[in-house]
């Protein structure tokens, strides 16, 4: 998958990520993905040798597992918040109890995602870290646009090659959350919980979302040539030119 | 045994302490009444002595030598003791001064003896004085003393023995029972302990734990059961990403074909993430780590929104999808959780009733409880799966095909999400009419 908009640092260059985690196999997969979004990575296996990282050279965020050999996951990031570090850290566990998630976010964590989780949902929650850090927070832009799908987040109207779409106020929330994320697949988990506002992960809300998905395809892409919303199977979906 | 036999011990020390208590009150008791017994008729004795001799005294011209008495005595004319017998001389009493007042009193001799005094005038200024050897008195109290002071103890040996016997006796019962018990385990969960007498503490402890012991059955055999199905649901994607991830190996595809490989495998994925979540949220309800986070919620809203969220569903299918809800029916409870119920037999009343049903949702306010109704337009639950379609995993279509419904927790999790606000889920079903569930939530 080709990302589309990449976050440079103030200098240009490539944002580098630290990613600290024992599964060789999570962490090769992290790797590569990062790296395929043109961050520059560097990967610890194990909870000493990410400490030893992440005090010697300056990253632009970690992604730090919980559960380490040697150093755990919390004591890194009590080491690095002593530091007076700010990098933003986004952890990775296994364990989803609200103690757990309240424990990780009072050491010190930014974000927490629970395994098993998808990668295009990590990387949108790196980006979202971010931009905070590079102090991208002037708000969102208020005119969306993709090839002839034009959006006016102001006055939530969608028009493609200039008609109206008609869309349902559910349909144009989650034309508005595709559009944001253009070029990048978002999940099925991603839309329960930000344009659904679900909060519990283990609500069936699969169907619900599909039927609206197929309806907004309907209503943008069945009377032009060019399809946008592409489903990519067993992820989610993607919103973009090229086909998938 | 050791605790038992530690019970055994401090019952016969308290047992023993307490005998010994009453035993050594009882012979405080006993010695002094025998004392001041022994003193009364001593006295009485003394006194008769006195007369006798006061009797000889008075007479006497002077000398008193003739009176023949083996009694110590003493006469005082005016101040000064004029007459001391052969016995009083010898006993070596401390010398009285002048005459002595009148009455009783105890003297101790030189030798450390005591000699109990009786003085009284006998006529004009002649006074007499009586003594006599208390020894004997004393002896008799030494003996008694000695005797209870020897039996005392004996009696609270042989008390404290028969006590330990008693009290080993009396908890055997509890030994055979820990013995039993410490038998019992997963594997033999089905024993029992025996009850001796069913109508004592001891038989009504061991039909207590055998009640126990029944309930742990049962929910071990529910965990078994559980963890059975659970492997199976598991097993099932894991099978079907294995082989499609293999058959892709061996065969020459292009990437898009690839591609489509890999997104079946993903999805098999996301169904078996999907079922580890919903097993968590259960394990962890049955460890009652989920507690309600109650709030004020407006309960018509939660469930508009819940049915609106569906109504696609619905629309896809041309189901009819009905909604009465009166506004501002609001109740302290875990809105996440109601929302998880709603939804899930919502779910489930879409997914049982056929194109172009109807699936009618209500909510009622009556006496006491909040109802909120999902009538469904489906086949109905036959009277014998009626209880058991809240339990995991349970299907009633046994031959339905995996992928047109979910795993078979979601009645399980609302059952229990309505249960954690301390709710409960009816259900009326007629076979062949359609079913009813009401979740009812106390106001």
């Amino acid at each position: 998958m080709r990302s589309g908009a990449v976050i440079y640092s103030a200098g240009g260059a490539a944002m580098k990520i630290l990613v600290i985690e024992d599964d060789r196999k999570i962490a090769q997969a992290l790797r590569k993905g990062f790296e395929s979004e043109r961050y520059e990575v560097a990967v610890a296996s194990t909870g000493s040798e990410g400490e030893a990282l992440a005090a010697t050279r300056a990253f632009d965020l970690i992604v730090l597992d919980l559960m380490l050999p040697g150093r755990t996951g919390r004591e890194i990031l009590t080491a690095v918040r002593g530091r007076r570090d700010a990098t933003p850290v986004i952890v990775l566990t296994a364990k989803d109890t609200v103690e757990d998630r309240v424990a990780g976010l009072d050491a010190g964590a930014d974000d927490y995602l629970i395994k098993p989780f998808a990668f295009p949902e990590l990387s949108a929650r790196v980006r979202a870290l971010l931009r905070r850090g590079a102090g991208g927070a002037a708000g969102a832009p208020a005119k969306l646009k993709l090839a002839d799908l034009e959006m006016d987040a102001s006055r939530r109207e969608a028009q493609r090659s200039g008609r109206p779409l008609g869309l349902t106020a559910r349909e144009y929330d989650l034309l508005e959350y595709l559009l944001r994320n253009q070029g990048r697949v978002v999940t099925r988990e991603m839309l329960a919980a930000d344009v659904w506002k679900e909060t519990r992960r283990a609500t069936p809300l699969d169907n619900v979302i599909d039927v609206h998905v197929a309806r907004l395809r309907k209503k943008i892409d069945e009377p032009f040539a060019v399809r946008l919303l592409h489903t990519v199977r067993g992820v989610g979906f993607i919103l973009r030119e090229e086909e998938v | 045994m050791m605790p038992a036999s530690s019970v055994r011990l401090r019952l016969t020390l308290w047992y023993t302490l307490a005998l010994g208590l009453i035993v050594l009150a009882f012979s405080l008791a006993v010695f002094l009444f025998v004392k001041d017994r022994l003193s009364h008729q001593f006295d009485r004795g003394m006194a008769k002595e006195f007369a006798t001799l006061a009797a000889e005294v008075a007479e006497d011209a002077g000398d008193f030598a003739e009176i023949e008495s083996p009694s110590l005595f003493e006469v005082f004319q005016g101040e000064a003791s004029v007459f001391r017998s052969a016995h009083f001389r010898k006993a070596g009493l401390p010398e009285s001064p002048g005459a002595p007042a009148a009455g009783f009193r105890t003297l101790r001799a030189r030798d450390g003896e005591r000699f109990r005094l009786l003085a009284g005038r006998v006529k004009n200024d002649r006074f007499l004085v009586v003594a006599q050897d208390e020894e004997s008195v004393q002896n008799t109290l030494r003996t008694l003393v000695a005797i209870l002071g020897l039996a005392l103890p004996a009696a609270l040996l042989l008390a404290a023995l028969g006590g330990y016997i008693l009290a080993g006796r009396l908890l055997a019962p509890v030994g055979a029972m820990a013995r039993r018990a410490g038998t019992i385990g997963a594997e033999n969960l089905s024993e029992r302990l025996p009850v001796g007498n069913p109508e004592d503490e001891f038989g009504r402890l061991a039909a207590v734990f055998n009640q126990t012991l029944g309930r742990l059955q049962a929910a071990f055999e529910r965990l078994q059961r559980f963890t059975a199905d659970a492997s199976h649901e598991l097993r099932t994607p894991l099978a079907a990403l294995r082989s499609v991830g293999e058959v892709a190996l061996q065969e020459e595809l292009d990437a898009a074909a690839y591609r489509d490989r890999i997104g079946s495998m993903l999805e098999e994925t996301a169904r078996l993430t999907s079922l580890v979540e919903s097993l968590l949220v259960l394990t962890r309800a049955d460890n009652g780590r989920l507690p309600a986070n109650r709030k004020l919620t407006d309960l018509g809203a939660l469930v508009g929104k819940a049915v609106e969220d569906f109504r696609v569903l619905a629309e896809e299918r041309n189901q009819i999808l009905t909604a009465d809800l009166p506004a501002g029916i609001e109740v302290s409870t875990d809105a996440d959780l109601v929302r998880q119920a709603v939804v899930n037999i919502l779910d489930n009343a879409l997914k049982f009733t056929p194109a172009s049903g109807t699936v009618e949702v209500a909510l009622k306010n009556r006496a006491g409880v909040l109802g909120i109704e999902v009538r469904d337009g489906g086949p109905g639950i036959p009277a014998e799966d009626r209880e058991k379609i809240f339990e995991r995993f349970y299907r009633v279509e046994k031959d339905r095909p995996r992928d047109a419904g979910g795993v078979g927790l979601g009645l399980a999790i609302a059952k229990w999400a309505v249960e954690a606000n301390g709710g409960f889920i009816e259900l009326e079903s007629r076979e062949g009419g359609g079913s009813t569930f009401r979740i009812i939530l106390p106001k």
